[in-house]
């Protein structure tokens, strides 16, 4: 029997409502940390568990035995479960809806025709179809299959011409099928889905199974089809083409299989189990009162009351150390105001540089307000320099500041491409390996056990060669050319980053934008570890870009009729803070003032010396670094993980990042937040009508909570929603990796991002939201963005505010209550005041 | 030909959804045979959910976003089709009006 077949248009929209349960993975290049989950968040953080339980397969939730050694270790305690016990039997935590809490119950999982027929017959032909389906992904991906059909695009209409050809394809019947199965991919769907007589729901239970039997490759889809620029280079795998393939294999295996499709079919009451309910750990653990409370509780509710009291007992040790007076007041006459990103990485720089003493710093995103596309100098395209949700809206180049340098530079580049272009070319070959190998083995082999053995080494050799061929050049971004924002844009996006950050006025003689980036070798996720706001690249840009704009006298002249006032002695100067060796670059605008001069050579060591302190901190925590091994000091040991080309872990990210606190720096200033909190500052005194709250919960903690989910995921379900084992990743056409020698691509984080060894390092806990602002317009503000609503109503993310002088926590759905200081909660052990700095600089703070 | 104009009647439809679907509208667009629309980013309003907000400093994903497009009357079925299906999940609205455009070859 044949249903009747869907239009097109439907069958387009029918595509992207089955399709929301499906992640989205960005390429390598710009792998922005992103919440596997984002398309569920209309519905509560539980609910959107639970739904991807049924089609992704996933726990959702920290397993049994993290919890369990979590409570051991006293990180969640009895008073934590008892307050998370007492939130779930007053309501106070998003529920499971009824309806997703009832399949759950059923137990069945979002499954396609083909699989649930399989489970009828003796036959493997799923697994068969996604072997094919992923190897001409990759091939088309790759550039393999470039052959369409006359007239026609896309992946499907590749896959078409080329499958006729191949034997696999045969096997599986598909020949057969393809006359009967004409037109485009949206037809071709259409045609499939009436064969197999499904209606509406069925028809969108059948796409979101074949969207999750491959989720990296549907993620890939997804994104280039909904994400990517329209002008996004390289061949374009989108989501219908994807599906139409996977539809016509399905097809022909179900052909095979002698299945009759239609109303009342052979496999219409077969059901697929879904995975168990998620393990929690035993009452026995707990024990007493709270642990039979605990085992009177549906396992999936039991699981969310551990997440929250593991989530409590963080949030309440934050805000505990946060309600103590401050041991250092910000700097008041600074020498320099330094802006760093929010990244919590720059938590560690400001607070060891604030505790030199004259340094104001703030928290702004990394790309500072201009969403520029910019065409490096000497680059090889355009580099997106904003966040995802943003499309970039000035296009901007870059010049040399030394014309004949920089045609040196260009020059030399162009050398050591073509060699690099020539031996990669050879490599390739069939037989030019084995002659690479004889002829230059000699050379090459030193080469390679130097880069082994003395990674720092080889990579001061190899810069010494490049710039002995391209020298190198100071750069500076074209802000006065044709193409480039007219003087009033620019004004408008310095204004908006100043007024958004509450730096309007008392401006110091110098003002560092710090933007970051990370140094890392042979590490197909080296974005990751770079700027979220910058679109997963390095910071640097941004800010020579942003302090650029703020030292043009035409925008200045600009920001004064706008009531902000810019003296004419502050100078703006960029910077990059390397993240994976807490080293900072200045970038000094030409022509400083001697005086400006002298005091940025000072900040430049005040900047090394707080990068130093903060690479103690850090190397404490990496694994493989010891206080001085081999005599080598902490500087030099991560500046060798930065170069070694088998370092896995050359830092650790944003893991462990658990809070984003909206505020001025003095309601955090001299607390030692252990590089976990982003950090936005804001001052709500100057912004009554909320415009600036609103940029910042609308923006920044969306990101913010794309990262932290990103992070969770990868942690609780690092087999589904991780990138699994760096060792044995393969990485295919810039775009993902395999585990291993083919399948699927992989989503989300490696293993060595979130774990140590093979115990966890990331705590995963959604992110603590912390606001410094009166309670009615945080209330507006969700009002009016459904964005922030989702999250903060759906406990996508916790929300609480600091509203004159209290803290208040949201509920579920709306309304606050307020935090209470528990007893336990007097030393927090995740958070700290800075004790050791405040000793160290007491003398220095007494000045300031 | 509308007889007192001299023009040729169309069908325009309007969509106001999120900045995240208005790529999946615009495909819906393209299937149906459109070869243009209108689409207007950050756009405000007070609706079913409640107000919305306009123009976001940092985000163009998460504002309303209004796309148009005026179709031949027998293109404009098959993108009904895929909008109510679109619209019985996600937020938005969508209107259906009459349309006459003075040079119809644009819009084939």
């Amino acid at each position: 029997m044949t249903a009747r077949a869907f239009s097109a248009g439907h069958v387009v929209a029918l595509v992207e409502r089955a399709t929301r349960p499906v992640p989205l993975l960005w390429p390598l290049g710009s792998a922005v940390a992103v919440n596997p989950l984002w398309d569920l968040r209309s519905q509560p953080f539980p609910t959107a568990l639970a739904h991807a339980r049924r089609t992704l397969g996933i726990a959702g939730l920290p397993s049994a035995d993290v919890l369990a050694d979590a409570f051991e270790s006293g990180r969640v305690t009895v008073a934590d479960l008892e307050a998370a016990l007492e939130d779930h039997d007053r309501g106070r935590l998003a529920a499971i809806a009824p309806d997703a809490l009832r399949s759950l119950e059923q137990g069945s999982v979002v499954a396609t025709v083909l699989e649930r027929h399989e489970q009828l017959v003796d036959a493997s032909l799923a697994t068969a179809v996604d072997r094919e389906v992923a190897k001409y992904c990759a091939a088309y991906v790759g550039g393999l299959v470039t052959g369409p059909a006359a007239g026609a695009t896309g992946f499907f209409a590749s896959w078409r011409s080329a499958v006729e050809a191949d034997p696999a394809g045969r096997r599986l019947g598909v020949d057969a099928l393809l006359d009967s199965v004409d037109g485009g991919p949206e037809a071709v769907i259409a045609t499939v889905l009436a064969r197999l007589g499904l209606d509406e729901p069925g028809a969108v239970d059948e796409l979101t199974g074949q969207s999750t039997r491959l989720p990296g490759w549907a993620a890939h889809a997804k994104w280039r089809s909904r994400w990517a620029a329209p002008d996004h280079a390289g061949p374009a795998l989108g989501l219908v083409d994807y599906l139409a393939v996977r539809l016509v294999y399905d097809l022909a295996a179900l052909v095979q299989l002698g299945h009759r499709p239609g109303r009342g079919s052979c496999c219409d009451h077969v059901r697929l189990a879904a995975p168990g309910p998620v393990p929690v750990p035993s009452p026995r653990v707990v024990g007493g009162q709270t642990g039979r409370r605990l085992a009177e509780l549906d396992p999936d509710v039991a699981g969310m009351v551990w997440l929250t009291a593991y989530e409590g007992h963080y949030r309440d040790g934050l805000l505990a150390a946060l309600e103590r007076p401050a041991a250092r007041a910000p700097a008041r006459a600074p020498l320099a105001q330094v802006v760093c990103c929010i990244d919590a990485r720059s938590e560690g720089l400001r607070r060891h540089l604030e505790a030199l003493g004259d340094y104001e710093t703030f928290g702004f995103a990394g790309f500072f307000g201009v969403p520029a596309r910019v065409w490096p100098f000497a680059g090889s395209g355009p580099v997106d320099l904003l966040p995802v949700l943003l499309h970039p809206s000035v296009e901007l180049t870059e010049q040399p500041a030394d014309d004949a340098v920089g045609v040196a530079r260009l020059a030399g580049l162009r050398q050591l491409a073509a060699v690099g272009s020539a031996v990669t070319s050879t490599r390739e070959g069939t037989i030019a390996p084995y002659l690479l190998a004889e002829a230059g083995g000699l050379g090459l082999g030193p080469l390679t056990v130097l880069r082994t053995v003395a990674p720092a080494r080889f990579d001061r050799l190899r810069r010494r060669v490049v710039q002995r061929f391209a020298p190198p050049v100071d750069v500076h971004p074209v802000l006065d050319g044709p193409g480039a924002p007219d003087d009033t844009e620019q004004a408008l996006f310095v204004e908006t980053a100043l007024r958004t950050m509450g730096l309007t006025d008392g401006f110091a003689p110098v003002v560092v934008l710090c933007g970051h980036g990370s140094t890392t070798e042979n590490n197909p996720y080296g974005s990751a570890l770079d700027c979220g706001a910058c679109g997963a690249a390095r910071g640097g840009t941004s800010a020579r870009v942003a302090a650029a704009m703020c030292n043009r006298a035409e925008v200045r002249k600009l920001l004064a009729a706008r009531g902000i006032v810019v003296p004419v002695e502050t100078v703006f100067v960029a910077a990059e803070h390397d993240t994976a060796t807490d080293t900072v670059t200045l970038f000094p605008p030409a022509g400083m003032a001697p005086v400006n001069r002298d005091r940025l050579a000072r900040i430049g060591r005040d900047l090394a010396r707080a990068g130093a302190e903060v690479a103690e901190e850090r190397a404490a925590t990496l694994p493989g670094t010891g206080r001085r091994p081999r005599g080598r000091s902490v500087a030099e040991q991560l500046v060798a993980r930065s170069t070694d080309w088998a370092q896995v872990q050359p830092e650790w990210g944003l893991a462990r990042c658990a809070g984003l606190v909206i505020g001025p720096r003095r309601l955090t200033v001299g607390v030692d937040l252990e590089r976990r909190v982003f950090l936005h500052s804001y001052e709500p005194d100057t912004d009554p009508d909320g415009s600036a709250l609103e940029a910042i919960l609308t923006g920044p903690m969306v990101v913010a909570q794309w990262i932290s989910a990103a992070y969770y995921h990868s942690a609780v379900d690092p087999d589904v929603l991780g990138a699994g084992d760096k060792v044995a990743h393969n990485v295919v056409a810039g775009i993902g990796v395999y585990q291993g020698a083919g399948g699927d691509l992989r989503l989300g984080l490696p293993r060595q991002a979130v774990f140590d060894g093979s115990s966890l390092y990331h705590e995963p806990m959604r992110l603590l939201v912390l606001v410094a602002a009166p309670r009615a317009r945080v209330d507006a503000v969700v009002a009016r963005n459904p964005v922030v609503a989702e999250l903060a109503d759906g406990e996508w993310v916790h929300l609480a505010v600091r509203d004159a002088d209290r803290t208040w926590l949201r509920q579920p759905g709306g309304g606050w209550r307020p935090w209470t200081r528990r007893r336990d909660s007097e030393d927090p052990p995740a958070t700290t005041q800075c004790a050791a700095d405040a000793r160290d600089h007491g003398e220095e703070n007494a000045r300031g | 030909m509308d007889e007192r104009w001299g023009l040729t009647p169309m069908v325009k439809v309007e969509v106001v959804v999120s900045g995240e679907d208005a790529e999946v509208v615009a495909d819906l667009f393209a299937t149906a045979g459109a070869v243009g629309f209108t689409a207007v980013a950050n756009v405000s309003g007070v609706g079913h959910g409640g107000a919305h907000q306009g123009r976001l400093a940092f985000n163009d994903k998460n504002a309303l976003a209004l796309l148009m497009v005026v179709l031949p009357p027998d293109g404009v079925d098959g993108l009904l089709d895929g909008l109510r299906s679109l619209l019985s999940e996600r937020p938005g609205v969508l209107f259906v009006s009459d349309a006459f455009v003075s040079r119809p070859e644009y819009f084939r």
